[in-house]
């Protein structure tokens, strides 16, 4: 019996729903040609900036139970160096290429993404909005506001469909996920990191040298499903899943509670394999459980 | 990935003394891949307690065979100590940028390890064997426990001078005091591997006597392959990965704060 696994996103298709949480897929381009790779469903590098960034202070990361906290900065050479150098590499695998961007403001936003259409042949623009939102002390995606005008700018100007994706570091996410929607937006990708702090007490100092940084891995898997559960019961675009995913089990609760692709992040670093694992798994799930496609399983949860 | 990531079985396990273990790893794709100065990422734990994979420099890669050695101090070494002969561990590697050979012309080869930092020295060695120049290891430890056996240095004909903290075995200090083993001229290479401090004090002796040479870094890393850029060191030439641009960088290259 055939399967069917692709998804859309806007007017954008995706070969199957298992994809990679930016900032975790490895630079390494002798890597592009191994089957995990080529399996994936699409491939998100790491965030991009306007301009170069040098990133934070070390130590960028440390271990916590069941993850690890990063403040990494979004070390970057910039979208130019970017479309030039690591983008053609990105576009020969032949998957799908989904761009995380993220800037301060709506204009570098609109920027970046005029400069994304000129680069052509992505499959969609993902908008990291966990960057600081200069008018107030706080990140555009705790505002439902500034996430909105962001979307709303960029949707105007991309041609690809667009993606936000939304931080959990909120009182109700499905708010922000609804001013996204409304702004125009063809996607949400969620959840961002939480914000958490270790420290080392011999020395009383934080174990992140920029103090706070983001918490993820299995640890906080529960909390990102229940996001996704609610968020995905109140809005009409997909979400895409993640969150601490570390197996097919893991993947499979986020696509019932309502996610249309789902991520593997952080444990990309434990496991590189995980994604393709994930795959075949889910793959194996539809088989047993009789499905052909795969929108059978997404939302499929029992109230 | 396919072709870096494999389940190897552990072939032996055991202490070599008060506090060292070694461990040989059946790996024949992986044997043949290392390089001196690469490194290999081990899953320690099948659940995610520690969650990080924990990374060690190749001490031998020969027959098929990869060979590390660690301490046991932490929660991930701890465990690794635990796992027993004809266990699987899930490794990756060989990963990150080795050392570069030294070239022809070079004719005093200086090793400068602190501690379990004089382990890629030996495979090191194994590789430049024929090589005419002088080689000798300057090697400090805390005391005689913490200093490895040295014969296989010897055997590819390394002369090894030692220093400890407490004087138990050879000279006593730090490891500078052997620096009067070092030829002050172009022709001298200098490789180092050790705690920072020591590495350090090799980087300001090399640049006081405008010495070449190369120094392998050690920081806690997450992937291991150049995606998270968690490890990342401050260098003169701006944040690089241990994991991917490194361990090995220009002896000058690193910034030690």
């Amino acid at each position: 019996m055939p399967m069917k696994l692709s998804v859309n996103i806007g007017t954008s298709v995706f070969p199957n729903p298992v994809t990679v949480a930016s900032g975790t897929f490895g630079h390494s381009e002798e890597l592009y040609r191994s089957k995990e790779v080529k399996c994936l469903g699409a491939l998100v590098p790491k965030t991009v900036t306007l301009n170069a960034q040098q990133g934070n202070l070390p130590p960028r990361i440390c271990e916590t139970p069941a993850g690890m906290i990063n403040a990494i900065g979004i070390e970057n050479a910039g979208i130019d160096a970017f479309i030039d150098n690591k983008l053609p590499g990105l576009k020969r695998v032949g998957v799908p290429v989904i761009v995380s961007i993220s800037a301060h403001n709506e204009d570098d936003f609109a920027l970046m993404a005029e400069k994304l259409n000129a680069a052509g042949g992505l499959a969609a623009v993902e908008l990291n909005l966990s960057c600081p939102n200069l008018k107030k002390k706080i990140l555009v995606a705790q505002d439902a506001e500034a996430t909105a005008a962001v979307v709303r700018r960029v949707k105007a100007v991309v041609k690809y469909p667009l993606i936000a994706k939304l931080s959990p570091n909120v009182t109700d996410i499905t708010a922000i996920a609804q001013a996204a929607e409304g702004a125009g937006a063809d996607a949400l990708s969620m959840v961002n990191t939480f914000a958490a702090m270790a420290i080392d007490v011999r020395t009383r100092r934080s174990k992140i040298g920029n103090f706070t940084g983001g918490l993820s891995g299995p640890a906080i898997r529960p909390i990102a499903l229940r996001m996704v559960c609610e968020t995905a019961a109140r809005v009409r675009i997909p979400v895409i899943g993640m969150g601490g995913i570390a197996c097919a089990d893991d993947a499979l609760e986020f696509l019932i509670a309502g996610a249309t692709m789902v991520a593997v992040g952080t444990f990309n670093f434990v496991n590189p394999r995980a994604p393709l694992e994930v795959l075949e798994g889910i793959k194996a799930y539809m088989k047993k459980n009789k499905m052909s496609d795969i929108r059978e399983l997404i939302g499929s949860i029992q109230r | 990935m396919a072709q870096i990531q494999t389940a190897c079985h552990v072939v032996e396990l055991k202490k070599i003394n008060a506090t060292y273990l070694r461990l040989v790893l059946e790996a024949p794709a992986l044997a043949a891949a290392a390089r001196p100065g690469q490194f290999i990422h081990i899953r320690v734990s099948d659940g995610n307690e520690p969650f990080f994979r924990r990374p060690f420099s190749i001490y031998r890669a020969q027959a098929g065979k990869v060979e590390i050695f660690f301490e046991p101090v932490g929660r991930g070494s701890k465990l690794l100590a635990s796992r027993k002969r004809g266990d699987v561990l899930d490794v990756l590697g060989p990963l990150g940028h080795g050392f570069t050979p030294p070239g022809k012309d070079v004719k005093q080869v200086v090793f400068i390890a602190g501690g379990i930092g004089v382990a890629p020295f030996m495979i090191f060695s194994d590789a430049i064997k024929e090589h005419k120049a002088e080689k000798i290891l300057l090697y400090g430890a805390r005391s005689k426990a913490q200093t490895f056996a040295t014969g296989g240095l010897k055997k590819n004909g390394v002369k090894v001078f030692v220093a400890t903290d407490d004087g138990s075995v050879g000279t006593s200090g730090r490891v500078s005091e052997l620096f009067d083993r070092v030829k002050a001229s172009p022709d001298t290479m200098i490789y180092t591997c050790g705690p920072r401090p020591m590495m350090a004090a090799v980087q300001a002796f090399a640049r006081t006597h405008g010495l070449k040479g190369e120094v392998s870094c050690e920081e806690v890393m997450a992937c291991g392959l150049g995606a998270c850029l968690g490890c990342s060191i401050p260098t003169v030439n701006g944040y690089r990965t241990v994991c991917h641009d490194g361990p090995v960088f220009d002896l000058q290259a690193p910034v030690f704060g």
